[in-house]
């Protein structure tokens, strides 16, 4: 074992209140070439401003076209521990639960055979093993198998699909966003592994409008619960919070976007125009003890979130304002799939489904997926006149 | 052959029997304190959650010591949350405060939880991505110290989300963040004409630029970049690694605020424009520490109970915020990509 | 950059074995490369897909998507994985001489 590189300026973010990377990359360094090297191409990095890691390599498993994602350092000389420093994707378990046992036996496989840094987790979702050799890649991927473990995606496929903790610890899941994650993401496992499209798809799933994995702005497809009916008032637990001095009018009447809330302060009642609540949220969030949810239960299904590349990033837009979510999730599949096809068929190169239904506007989408257009789809209806008509609608 | 396409652990294996009896039937919640919640259920059964922010960048020795604490404390189960923290699932009250202490100890505090900042979300960085622009885990790691006190005491207005992406490729979702810093380029990439005509798809390269500044140049079989129309996104680098784009003397962080992904009240928002440009200052960063601070100072004592960065911006009007914060506004500041046009202002209202 | 060996001739690939002179693609160099993608013989499917990629690249530049190869040569994905197990960026676009692929991971 080489001596510990020397790391003057990384030294200085040792110490604070916040949990050190650093320190993090130490514990590795004293036994592992490669976070010893890590630590010392970083402080290089530090030094001249710059990322000394070269552009991504293709490396891979057996059967799989992605959950690898390929990296040289660009000073191996200097860095023989990383040459080659490949990062592997996990697909996590729904709402990123952990039962120790199974967690170990993933940590132990880490340690054999890679670097035994880890991002827990990537953007994505993933658990990130972060830096093995070319040569470990399959071992880990058989190894990783072994206990249950299988890859996530990566390229032009369907990304790991993620979801917030829903009904495994919220009262506010209007949907089982962790069933719905974890049948999407099994049904699709092919669409997941094999690379096979224009670019990268992402779904991602929240239990209620608090969308508690930004799935709004960062999925192409965005599952939100949300309800129908009228959201149930607890007038005990309302008197509760009053007694307890809430500022109910501050907090909840005041801010509540459509003024839908009033509040009655000799019978401290308060009452809920549901005609005109648009499910925002803000209430229930602010008494969860009082205010639920209404009971006819479901979910907007929104399009097209992507980063900012290209177009400039757009959020998801609805084009579902209301999708009963019922096992075995038959509804949602059949849209995922007419839209794959169609983007499949009509995206360019790197071409997100939310520029080509930009590029081709909505109306070719709702036509390729038999969606009707509905006042929900829209902050408000155009402003210019320029319209097109099919054939079909004019007098031949 | 090996097993493939057998999918994730199932997530109802890696739940403890509290959790799966009360699967969907949670009833409630309140918050403890920063760093617990309880979650009560219908049956009247208690779930407490203590939550801490992680590095995000982890040794397994360390996941191995959450693991132990799980096991001491937690019957085997916990989780992450979205935003890189940790939280243990605890059914035994008074587990809550030993637990902490054993967390304290190790360097991890808990917090996050209720009108907080919670963890920070970001990227790779130098750690490991070919594109940064700067590092993420450094920057981070240096805010969060400074911004400790937010963390731990709930002092805040409201929830406040702090996020980082070090190059526009933002694979973390910083865009819709209360406070967000992004990785920038300032000066247009270097093409190497001999290693563009080995390596790289023309064609794909010359449609990756938003800006339309790439031509191709059959004679040298490469490409040319009309420096005038590039806005350094660096997306031709990313289609082909014989265009670098980086430049140490200029390349740095913008700073973005007021962007919020919920629905509550306001509809969610992108961040907007706050600081152009801060040049990289390894180790701690201390301009980019500096400015964030003031800009979450400012909203503390500005905003009304209840309101998030944005809907404060949306409520004192932008001018009052480059006011209020003493930052300069430029023609950075004006957007001039595609769509532009609507975040003109055209009436004749204004603050002074 | 390391080389490989090709019946004596010494050609330059990157990182990872991808062909950094697609000038220099041949036959030979296919059947070498193909065994380091876990293809031990070229069949005549194999080499329908080869020739494919290598007369797509050519002509246009660039590699095709991967539902177009599909199309272009009447095999489902599943068939491809079949024949170039680690995939057709990786294996096939390997084999056939072209670059390396870009874009987002
Ligand atoms: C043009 C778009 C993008 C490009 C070119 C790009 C490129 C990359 C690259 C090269 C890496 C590797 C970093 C490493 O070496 O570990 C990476 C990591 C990652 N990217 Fe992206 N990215 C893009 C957009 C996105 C977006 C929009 C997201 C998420 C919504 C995303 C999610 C991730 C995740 C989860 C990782 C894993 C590492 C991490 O969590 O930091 N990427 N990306
Ligand atoms: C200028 C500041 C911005 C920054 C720093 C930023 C940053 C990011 C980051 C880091 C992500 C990755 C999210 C993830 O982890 O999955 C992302 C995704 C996204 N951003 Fe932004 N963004 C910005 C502006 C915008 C704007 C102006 C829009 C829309 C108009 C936008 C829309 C999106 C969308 C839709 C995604 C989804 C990501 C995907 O899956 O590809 N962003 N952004
Ligand atoms: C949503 C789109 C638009 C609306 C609702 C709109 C509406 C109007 C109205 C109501 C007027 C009459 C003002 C008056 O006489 O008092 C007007 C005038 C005018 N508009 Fe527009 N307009 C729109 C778009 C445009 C566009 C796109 C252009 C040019 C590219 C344009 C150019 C003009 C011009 C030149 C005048 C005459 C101004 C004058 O000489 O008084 N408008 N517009
Ligand atoms: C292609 C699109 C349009 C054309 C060609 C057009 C043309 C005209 C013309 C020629 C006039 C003057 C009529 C006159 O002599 O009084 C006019 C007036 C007006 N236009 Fe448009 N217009 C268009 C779109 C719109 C739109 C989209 C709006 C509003 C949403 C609009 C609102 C008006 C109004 C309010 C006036 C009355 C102005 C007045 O009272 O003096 N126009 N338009
Ligand atoms: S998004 Fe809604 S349902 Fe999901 S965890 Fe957050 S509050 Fe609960
Ligand atoms: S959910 Fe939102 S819109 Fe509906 S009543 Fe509550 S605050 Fe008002
Ligand atoms: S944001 Fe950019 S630099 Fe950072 S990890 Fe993603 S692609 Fe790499
Ligand atoms: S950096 Fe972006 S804008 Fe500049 S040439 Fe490359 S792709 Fe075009």
């Amino acid at each position: 074992m080489p001596e510990l590189r020397k790391t003057p300026m990384l030294d200085q973010l040792l110490d604070g209140p916040f949990p050190s990377f650093v320190k993090e990359i130490k514990k590795g360094a004293e036994k592992n070439e490669a976070c010893n090297d890590l630590l010392g191409q970083l402080e290089l990095s530090y030094e001249e401003k710059i990322t000394h890691w070269k552009h991504g390599g293709i490396v891979g498993v057996t059967g799989y076209g992605g959950g690898v994602i390929g990296r040289y350092s660009d000073v191996p000389e200097q860095f023989p521990g990383l040459t080659e420093f490949h990062t592997m994707r996990v697909n996590q378990p729904a709402g990123w639960f952990y039962k120790t046992d199974r967690l170990r036996k993933l940590l132990d496989i880490w340690e054999k055979r890679g670097s035994g840094l880890t991002n827990f987790h990537g953007a994505t979702g993933d658990i990130i093993l972060l830096g093995t050799h070319t040569d470990e890649l399959q071992n880990v991927a058989d190894d990783l198998a072994h206990e249950g473990w299988d890859l996530g995606g990566s390229g032009s496929d369907l990304r790991t699909p993620s979801a917030c903790v829903g009904p495994g610890r919220c009262e506010w899941a209007c949907i089982d966003t962790l069933d719905i994650v974890d049948t999407l993401t099994r049904r699709y496992q092919n669409e997941l592994h094999r690379p096979m499209w224009p670019y990268k798809f992402k779904i991602k799933i929240s239990g209620c409008a608090n969308d508690g994995v930004a799935a709004k702005a960062r999925a192409d497809c965005s599952i939100i619960g949300t309800w129908k009916d009228n959201i149930q008032v607890n007038r005990t637990e309302v008197v509760n919070y009053v007694n307890g001095g809430f500022d109910i009018i501050g907090q909840v009447v005041d801010k509540c976007p459509t003024k839908c809330i009033s509040y009655n302060p000799v019978t401290k009642s308060l009452s809920i125009d549901d005609n005109n609540c648009v499910r925002c949220h803000n209430c229930i969030n602010k008494m969860p003890k009082a205010l639920r949810q209404g009971k006819i239960n479901g979910a907007t299904i929104l399009i097209g979130g992507h980063a900012p590349i290209l177009q400039s990033a757009f959020m998801s837009w609805v084009v579902v304002p209301f999708m009963e979510m019922k096992p075995p999730y038959t509804e949602i599949s059949d849209l995922l799939e007419k839209i794959w096809e169609w983007w499949d068929e009509n995206g360019k190169m790197r071409e997100r489904t939310g520029e080509l239904i930009y590029r081709l506007g909505m109306r070719s989408f709702l036509k390729a997926t038999g969606l009707p257009a509905v006042p929900q789809m829209v902050l408000h209806p155009r402003t210019n006149p320029f319209f097109f008509w099919d054939k079909e609608e004019v007098n031949q | 052959m090996v097993k493939t396409d057998f999918g994730p652990p199932k997530y109802l294996d890696m739940m403890s029997d509290l959790c799966k009896r009360n699967y969907g039937k949670w009833k409630y919640h309140e918050v403890l304190d920063t760093g617990t919640l309880v979650h009560v259920a219908e049956n009247g059964e208690k779930l407490y959650t203590v939550r801490s922010a992680t590095p995000r960048l982890i040794h397994i020795d360390t996941l191995r010591v959450f693991c132990d604490l799980a096991d001491k404390y937690c019957n085997g189960f916990f989780r992450f949350t979205s935003r890189h923290s940790i939280e243990f699932l605890l059914e035994d009250e008074s587990n809550i405060e030993p637990l902490k202490a054993d967390l304290h100890a190790m360097g991890y505090s808990p917090g996050g939880v209720g009108n907080t900042i919670s963890n920070m979300l970001h990227t790779q960085g130098w750690i490991h991505c070919h594109t940064p622009a700067i590092d993420a885990s450094g920057i981070v790691k240096a805010v969060m110290d400074e911004v400790f006190d937010y963390y731990t005491e709930a002092k805040l207005p409201a929830r406040l989300r702090l996020s980082l992406a070090c190059c526009l490729n933002m694979c973390g979702a910083v865009h819709c963040s209360d406070v967000a810093i992004v990785g920038i380029h300032r000066v247009p990439p270097k093409v190497l004409d001999e290693k563009v005509a080995k390596m790289c798809e023309i064609p794909n390269v010359v449609a990756a630029c938003p800006t339309r500044a790439i031509r191709p140049e059959p004679a040298k079989k490469s490409v040319v970049i009309n420096d005038e129309k590039c806005m350094y996104c660096g997306n031709c680098y990313t289609m082909c690694p014989a265009i670098p784009i980086f430049d140490p003397k200029n390349d740095g962080a913008a700073i973005f605020v007021g962007g919020k992904v919920s629905d509550a009240r306001h509809p969610a928002m992108f961040s907007k424009l706050a600081v152009p440009y801060i040049p990289n200052e390894p180790p701690k960063w201390p301009t980019v520490v500096k400015t964030v601070r003031m800009l979450i100072d400012v909203y503390a004592k500005d905003a009304k109970q209840g309101e998030r960065y944005g809907e404060w911006i949306n409520r004192i009007g932008w001018e009052r915020f480059f006011k209020v914060t003493g930052l300069p506004f430029t023609d950075k500041h004006i957007d001039d990509y595609i769509f532009s046009v609507p975040t003109f202002r055209s009436t004749a209202t204004f603050k002074w | 950059m390391p080389f490989i060996d090709v019946n004596g001739e010494q050609l330059e690939v990157d990182e990872d074995g991808f062909l950094q002179d697609p000038e220099k693609w041949n036959e030979d160099v296919a059947k070498y490369l193909a065994k380091t993608e876990q293809v031990e013989e070229l069949t005549e499917e194999h080499w329908k897909m080869v020739n494919y990629l290598h007369d797509y690249f050519k002509k246009y530049q660039i590699a095709p998507m991967v539902r177009k190869l599909c199309k272009d040569n009447g095999m489902d994905l599943k068939k491809v994985y079949e024949l170039f197990p680690t995939g057709p960026a990786k294996g096939a676009c390997k084999i056939a001489g072209l670059p390396k692929p870009t874009g987002c991971v």
